[in-house]
């Protein structure tokens, strides 16, 4: 009995023994960088046939941060043995990261697994551009209530690895609209091989939410043999806390309607710039710029004096990132007019002011004539009933009686282009100016009277130049010594200022150094000669050349 | 003497019946909107007794309400030669210059300065400051004696007055070398020619600056600084007799 007790519980003990499932699982590398891929392996080994595994990314749980998916299992129908193949990203923060224990559930038996733990050191080497990488492009700033984000998914392909394909984009993002603008673009040629996937991503509440992504792309490694293809599949998550807010309300100016983002007023174009009264053109204002173009309000624009202003539909080009507002108005008047204003605010996240867009009026010429009467009435709800309404215009009310009857006319001429009036001055002012030329040149001439006495010398000199010169021709001595001796006096009187008949020789030889005395001698002495005694003058006769050379001589003196 | 006194009572007699007018016809027909019967009857009050900065603001109000800009642009700027501080026709060109769609070229400097006055009082003025100011400077040296210290004075201070008149001067002479288009449809011109190439558009009741004529055109600046050639009838120079001129008139053969 007690052998066969003995037998039993080794039986029972073999059979316990038997029945534990074994469960391992390996990471490659073991130890990863900070978003290196990784591959995960789990083999199970059951003392029963297993059969295929069931919704084994239902219930594994990775940490924040870590991408994983299930790439593949190997199973066969005839094995208690069963891997699994993971593949995953490791997260971009240094760590130990656990994978909570989870149930691999097979057709014929739950296994349960063990907490997987993955290290992730810097020290790893690993070289990022090497390998397929996914990059979320959103800013990393406070988002506000009501604006367009856009951000884009980028995965790019590296060294050794190109990305060919992008699926089962998924995203929780609470407190926001998400959608996909743009799915599988191709990347720009600066970020070289892979695609992007665009977004647009609208806050609706204020707070901090969170942002999920998580998708898998297709790779293909650069070296795959003619015999394989190498494509397999790598995972990627983001999650991202974003902060909301709602736009200030202080500042926030009157006419804001919503704008939020960088706007620029580009160009206000009419379909026609030369209508005739009454008929209607369109008003085309194009915005330009990045922000939540579509949840624009139109500006209001009313009706005036010229302008009949209609609204009108409008359409926007998405890809262009520009909105049209479009209006019909139909001008009143005919003339130079200007289309009427059109402005908002809006409100920049990056600068966080508000700032003003206005499209400038364009110039439209209208032809036609203007009808009888052309008056905007602005109704006051307030007024009394049968009061006349007011006509909203800039022109001030006419008082034609106002001034005098007596100063009535306007000039046909103005009084700078009457020739009267400038010839009479210019008449005036030259003889008011002769007048005081002569005035003055009598004074100055009264201040210096030996101008006039050395005027008069030298017309006297001259005369008797020319006297001497006709009485030596004549051979009248007498005569040509005395008009020498006389000019000679009344120049040197002249020069001396004193009186020309108190002129001697030596004053003669004072004016005129180095002059002959015998010449002297014999001039007066024929001049004046005759006075004193009869033949005295007849002694000597001077030399009539050099008596004109000493008369010239005198007259460049003076 | 007393007949002078007669004379200046007549006229502080017929002043004050001035200020006891009633409304005139015209004023109420503009009152009630009929700005043809207003217009017809302020340009025969206007050639009948001649113009006033009133009646030609009054009158460019009624002929702008009637869409004709040209005229009213011209009573406008015709009655501030005659009262540059008119409020009637400051108002109106401001309302032009906003909402109506034409075009002024900005006053310079010189010319707000002269706006002060009428740019014949500018001329009387300076006219006046030159001869005292000549004349302290002549005088004294016909009569040969030394300026006497008021005589220093006076000079200086018609000098001074003198010098402050010749922006005013300046500033009238570019105010009267406008005029304001009187056409629709009118196309700047490169060149004084029947064909001549348009170069910018210019329409009725823009005032321009212009400057020499050739060949029946003006060379004309316009308010955004495009010079070009005008035929002369398609403006009407500012400084004019009275009333705009009738250009749907035809000539008398």
């Amino acid at each position: 009995m007690r052998r066969f007790l003995a037998s039993t519980m080794l039986l029972f003990l073999g059979l316990i023994a038997q029945a534990e499932d074994r469960v391992s699982w390996e990471i490659t590398p073991r130890v990863t960088a900070p978003g290196q891929p990784f591959r995960l392996q789990i083999i199970v080994e059951s003392d029963i046939v297993l059969g295929g595994a069931q919704q084994v990314d239902k219930e594994i749980r990775p940490p924040r941060g870590l991408a994983l998916r299930l790439s593949g299992q190997i199973v066969r129908s005839d094995s208690n043995e069963a891997t699994l193949n993971f593949s995953g990203v490791a997260p971009d923060q240094e760590g130990e990261y656990v994978i909570p224990g989870f149930n691999l559930r097979f057709a014929r038996k739950i296994i349960p697994v063990t907490p997987i733990t993955l290290i992730v050191r810097k020290s790893a080497a690993y070289r990022r551009t090497a390998q397929a990488r996914a990059e979320l492009v959103l800013p990393d700033r406070t988002f506000y209530v009501g604006e367009l984000i856009r951000g884009a998914i980028h995965l790019r392909g590296g060294d050794d690895e190109a990305v060919v394909a992008s699926f089962g984009l998924e995203s929780v993002a609470e407190g926001f609209t998400f959608a996909v603008t743009a799915d599988r673009q191709p990347l720009p040629t600066e970020l070289g091989q892979g695609m992007r996937t665009s977004f647009d991503l609208t806050p609706i509440r204020e707070g901090t939410s969170e942002l999920s992504l998580r998708g898998t792309m297709l790779i293909q490694n650069m070296d795959s043999t003619a015999f394989g293809n190498g494509n397999r599949d790598r995972p990627f998550t983001f999650r991202r806390k974003l902060s909301v807010e709602h736009v200030p309300e202080r500042g926030r100016p009157a006419d804001w309607t919503g704008a939020i983002g960088t706007f620029t007023a580009e160009a206000v174009q009419v379909s026609k710039d030369r209508p005739e009264v009454g008929e209607p053109i369109r008003l085309r204002a194009i915005l330009t710029g990045t922000g939540n173009l579509d949840r624009l309000i139109p500006p209001e624009v009313p009706s005036n004096e010229f302008w009949d202003v209609l609204p009108a539909t409008e359409r926007r080009r998405h890809a262009e990132e520009q909105r049209f507002f479009v209006y019909t108005l139909v001008p009143r008047l005919p003339g130079k007019l200007l289309t009427p204003a059109l402005r908002f605010s809006t409100f920049n996240p990056l600068t966080k002011q508000f700032s003003r867009i206005e499209f400038k009026p364009v110039e439209v010429t209208v032809t036609g004539n203007a009808p009888a009467q052309v008056d905007l009435v602005t109704a006051d709800p307030s007024a009394p009933v049968g009061a006349k309404p007011k006509a909203a215009t800039g022109l001030a009310a006419p008082a034609p009686q106002r001034g005098s009857a007596h100063f009535r006319g306007v000039p046909a001429w103005s009084l700078a282009s009457s020739g009267a009036f400038w010839s009479s001055n210019a008449l005036l002012l030259t003889a008011l100016l002769s007048l005081t030329a002569v005035a003055l040149s009598l004074g100055y001439l009264a201040a210096h009277p030996e101008i006039r006495r050395r005027r008069r010398a030298r017309s006297i000199v001259r005369t008797a130049l020319s006297t001497t010169e006709s009485a030596r021709r004549r051979g009248d001595r007498p005569a040509f010594a005395l008009a020498a001796v006389h000019a000679l006096q009344v120049g040197v009187a002249a020069l001396l200022d004193t009186e020309e008949a108190a002129m001697t020789q030596g004053d003669l030889e004072r004016v005129l150094p180095g002059v002959s005395r015998p010449l002297l001698d014999g001039l007066f002495g024929q001049a004046y000669g005759e006075r004193f005694a009869a033949e005295a003058g007849a002694t000597g006769s001077p030399n009539e050349e050099e008596t004109l050379a000493l008369l010239r001589r005198l007259l460049s003196l003076l | 003497m007393k007949s002078f006194a007669c004379l200046l009572l007549c006229w502080m007699a017929s002043l004050g019946a001035a200020e006891d007018r009633v409304v005139s016809a015209a004023e109420t027909a503009y009152a009630k909107g009929d700005y043809a019967t207003a217009v017809e009857q302020w340009s025969e009050e206007a050639r009948r007794d001649g113009v006033s900065a009133g009646l030609l603001s009054a009158l460019g109000n009624a002929e702008w309400r009637l869409g004709r800009k040209g005229r009213a642009m011209v009573c406008w700027e015709r009655a501030l030669l005659l009262d540059p501080r008119d409020p009637v026709a400051l108002a109106g060109i401001r309302h032009a210059l906003a909402a109506g769609g034409t075009e002024r070229p900005a006053p310079t400097w010189a010319e707000t300065y002269a706006s002060f006055l009428t740019e014949d009082t500018w001329l009387i003025l300076a006219t006046t400051f030159f001869w005292v100011a000549t004349l302290c400077v002549v005088i004294p040296r016909l009569r040969r004696r030394s300026a006497s210290e008021w005589n220093h004075r006076t000079r200086v201070g018609m000098l001074t007055l003198l010098a402050l008149c010749i922006p005013g001067l300046w500033g009238g002479r570019s105010l009267s070398a406008r005029a304001v288009v009187r056409k629709t449809e009118v196309s700047l011109r490169l060149t004084p020619t029947l064909f001549g190439e348009p170069l910018n558009g210019v329409a009725e009741g823009d005032v321009v600056r212009t400057d020499r004529p050739l060949n029946g055109h003006v060379r004309v600046t316009t308010a955004d600084g495009k010079a070009g050639w005008l035929r002369t009838g398609e403006i009407e120079v500012i400084r004019g007799a009275t009333l705009p001129a009738d250009l749907d008139q035809k000539a008398a053969p």
